[in-house]
């Protein structure tokens, strides 16, 4: 049995997402209310964001590819709008390829620690392969994040938490200062 | 670094400590950086962060959820994932189509012969290769028995996270016959790396078939075994019934699938939506529930069990003779182009993205699983139930962290 | 293990925030508790200087108020590490007096055998067949293993299922500290004994024991349950051989230099 070719593909810039992605959505005749995946794709040359979407009107899926976003500034407009489900998806684009969506509130990283610093699945990126001709080759490691044994300790960032230090706005309290111990006690 | 001033430890009174009550990892460590973290930390009197972190007794693996607290009910919960990414994609994209295979294994680890239908199914597609019957027959056979095994221990576990121990060996016990006669198959207990491009490994053997003989034998009757221990427990319905009660408009918005969503009442099934492989020439319905609490998605995963047996004992008779395998290429060149593929793996929609640039690496590989977006869903559930139920919740919506963290 | 060799360290572009990536300095590897034999390629510096904490611009949102939370200045830093390895703190060791414990634990280790209690601390694959170890067909409880304890303060072993990565690095290895002595490990796995299918990965810690000293290496991926309650047997085999002597046991990297 062969597969059944059942995508229709379509190629948006990013300036027309939001009102493109709103029509899909809310159109009677399109009606596609299911996004099914949001990724992020580094062509050598550009980055693009790619939806797949699908409607009960159609048994086929609807790709959206939205191309043409710079390497070193690539910005999209966020869907969460329309599926809050998107949001971890695109934190997950921002994570592995750096692309920031405007309009998600909460762009952080989500795969890895929140001080690293690459961007893991960019095409720059290579892994470390000790392969003969390969283009990893001779590349080391990136960050390492981890902390090694008790045998061979390395200064811990620690966060204090005295008066001012790790006080994040003045009306926020930490959880063991507000409830009126004495921390000295 | 300014030095604070010297007081006593509280852990230990002869210890003296620069600075009061010192914890390894504050939470967070650096100034909010989004508008969502500044609103989950901006607490309230009374209210507490407790970390439910990477380690903790149940079963799900490694997620630590962030819990703001007022006394014993959650109000807001942050998720914090990553502590199982592994990098699959980056090693997808550096190795071959093949490579892919047995690297994709390890997503959905107990459901690995639909992580393992992933690149299979895109370079099938991007090579419009057609796969023998009695290939696809075999695969939808190893689907099934993949799902039986990992619906009985998505019911053990949930039990285990409610405190109950004894389901879970129930549990064990199915998963352990299938395993075994999926390794008389494949050869492997748990990343099978059976599924070929262009059909699957090997042939089905005698040890196999005598096994799932065996198996299927009283396969019903075990799932009545194991349904008669759970259903009418007054504890596990007194905290099941009711929690986390998915609506539908909220699933829709937040991509829910799979049993989490069908629990609702939304008939919605790859197989049957997007049919793929044999599926359109088998005959199974699509069990739903309509209350969408944890309850219902118990029960509704014992349904699915009894289809899944049907639906064995359909292939079983209906396998066609033929070749396990096409022919394809060794090295394998896939002409450039991009393909979606979309299974319905135990949790839900199980989706991959391919992109081919003519070469026989992938461009991008990027697989999708569902415990992704049901996962978040379950940061929706949760505020307003006791920390206790938290676990619940989870386990009743079944996340996989191998798959979410890829 | 960080080796420093003289390969060629390629830059990377440039991120989005317009800083320029910058690998991070290595962490300074404390020499004091180490085998001071100089190896090839192992430089062991003992600089104590304080790892700054890398501030990543924030190019996704920026609070309305510029003077809110602390200004975006970096947490201040503390650290106990003069109290761990001086004498005001508690490194569990009693000077002249562990004479007492050593010749305890020669009985001790006798029961310690049969009534290991691991710590659940399954990561991915692994843990599945931890698991089937432990439940009712290879049945680990007929060893005394059937306590899988939630809590490290209550476990005597530490049987590590299933990929480590840098980020769980952290958390494992202050499960590992805040489990009492003695205390045995278990690398179970591919992925745990040597990094296995995920060598190459950015994520990866390239084996357990580049973060805590081992004592069980079970491979397979994943070992089948025989696999582990050989490797448990193993590891009582090994505390019986190695009785009363818990305290000398030999920690150390065990992976070979330039892998």
């Amino acid at each position: 049995m062969t597969a059944r070719q059942d995508t229709t593909e379509i190629r948006i810039s990013p300036t027309n997402v939001a009102a493109v992605m709103t029509l899909l959505h809310d159109d009677p005749g399109f009606r596609f209310l299911i996004l099914s995946d949001l990724c992020g794709v580094d062509t050598g040359s550009a980055m693009q964001v790619v939806y797949h979407l699908w409607s009960d009107s159609t048994p086929d899926w609807l790709r959206v590819i939205v191309d043409g976003l710079p390497r070193d500034d690539p910005r999209a407009p966020s869907v969460t709008f329309l599926w809050n489900g998107a949001e971890w998806a695109e934190r997950e684009a921002y994570d592995m390829f750096g692309i920031i969506f405007e309009g998600n509130r909460d762009l952080r990283r989500i795969y890895m620690p929140p001080d690293y610093q690459s961007f893991p699945l960019r095409k720059d990126f290579l892994l470390a392969d000790d392969a003969a001709r390969s283009p990893g080759q001779g590349v080391r490691h990136m960050e390492q994040t981890f902390q090694p044994a008790e045998y061979r300790r390395t200064p811990v960032l620690r966060q204090g938490l005295g008066s001012d230090a790790g006080q994040m706005a003045p009306g926020i309290q930490t959880a063991i200062l507000s409830s009126g111990e004495d921390p000295a006690r | 670094m300014t030095t604070e001033q010297t007081i006593r430890s509280l852990d230990d009174p002869d210890l003296f400590v620069e600075t009061p009550g010192t914890i390894y990892d504050a939470i967070p460590p650096l100034p909010p950086r989004t508008e969502r973290e500044a609103e989950f930390y901006a607490m309230r009197d009374g209210e507490m962060l407790i970390n439910l972190g990477p380690q903790h007794p149940s079963t799900h693996g490694v997620l630590r959820v962030v819990l703001k607290i007022d006394g014993e009910r959650v109000v807001d919960l942050d998720p914090v994932l990553g502590y199982l990414h592994r990098g699959v994609e980056k090693i997808c994209e550096n190795g071959d189509w093949h490579h892919a295979i047995s690297n994709c294994d390890p997503l959905e680890y107990i459901a690995a012969m639909f992580s393992e239908a992933m690149p299979v199914m895109v370079a099938e597609k991007l090579l419009d290769l057609e796969v023998p019957r009695r290939a696809e027959y075999i695969r939808v056979l190893a689907w099934e028995l993949n799902r039986i095994s990992s619906h009985a221990l998505f019911v053990g576990w949930l039990a285990l996270d409610l405190g109950g121990l004894t389901p879970v060996l129930y549990g064990f016990i199915e998963r352990d016959e299938i395993v075994e006669m999926l390794a008389a198959l494949t050869g492997q207990r748990l990343l099978f790396n059976y599924l070929r491009i262009g059909g699957v490994n090997g042939d089905l053997n005698h040890d196999f078939l005598s096994r799932l003989g065996d198996w299927m034998g009283n396969a019903l009757k075990r799932i009545e075994d194991q349904q008669k221990l759970l259903n009418s427990n007054e504890i596990f319905v007194a905290r099941t019934r009711g929690l986390g009660v998915v609506d539908r408009d909220m699933a829709r918005r937040t991509l829910l699938s799979g049993p989490v969503l069908r629990a609702t009442g939304i008939p919605y099934d790859v197989r049957r939506a997007h049919p793929y492989s044999v599926y359109p020439e088998l005959e199974f319905t699509i069990p739903t529930r309509e209350e969408g609490d944890s309850y219902a998605r118990y029960l509704l995963h014992l349904d699915e069990i009894k289809q899944s047996i049907h639906i064995i004992d359909q292939v079983l008779h209906r396998m066609p003779d033929g070749p396990v395998m096409a022919k394809v290429p060794r090295l394998m060149r896939i002409p450039p182009g991009r393909a979606y593929v979309s299974i319905e793996s135990p949790r839900g929609q199980y989706s991959a993205y391919g992109m081919s640039d003519g070469s026989d690496q992938p461009f991008r590989l990027r697989i999708h699983d569902p415990s992704f977006f049901n996962l978040q869903a379950v940061g929706l559930l949760m505020p307003g139930n006791l920390v206790a139920d938290t676990m619940a919740i989870m386990a009743s919506v079944d996340p996989i962290m191998g798959g979410i963290d890829k | 293990m960080e080796v420093n060799d003289d390969r060629p360290v390629i830059q990377p572009s440039v991120t989005s925030g317009g800083q320029p990536l910058e690998p991070r300095d290595e962490p300074a590897a404390m020499a004091s508790d180490q085998p001071s034999n100089a190896q090839d390629g192992l430089t062991t510096t003992s600089d104590d200087s304080l790892i700054e904490p890398i501030m990543v611009a924030n190019s996704t949102w920026t609070p309305a108020d510029p003077t809110a939370y602390n200004g975006g200045q970096p947490p201040q830093i503390t650290h106990l590490r003069e109290l761990e390895l001086g004498d005001k703190g508690d490194n569990g060791r009693w000077g002249a007096l562990d004479i007492i414990p050593t010749k305890a634990d020669y009985v001790l280790d006798l029961i310690r055998i049969n009534s290991l209690w691991p710590l659940l601390s399954g990561l991915a694959c692994c843990a599945m067949e931890m698991m089937s170890a432990a439940t009712s067909r290879n049945d680990m409880d007929r060893f005394g293993m059937f306590p899988f304890r939630a809590s490290p303060r209550q476990a005597d072993v530490l049987i590590v299922a299933g990929t480590l990565t840098t980020k769980m690095a952290g958390p494992l290895v202050r499960l590992w500290e805040q489990m009492p002595e003695p205390k045995w490990c278990v690398a179970m796995g591919d992925c745990t004994c040597s990094g296995g299918r995920y060598k190459r990965s950015y994520a990866t810690v390239e084996g357990i024991d580049r973060v805590m000293p081992v004592d069980v290496y079970v491979p397979g991926c994943p070992p089948r349950p025989e696999g582990l309650i050989y490797g448990m047997m193993k590891l009582q085999q090994l505390i019986k051989e190695r009785r009363g002597h818990w305290p000398e046991r030999h920690i150390g990297p065990t992976v070979p230099i330039g892998v």
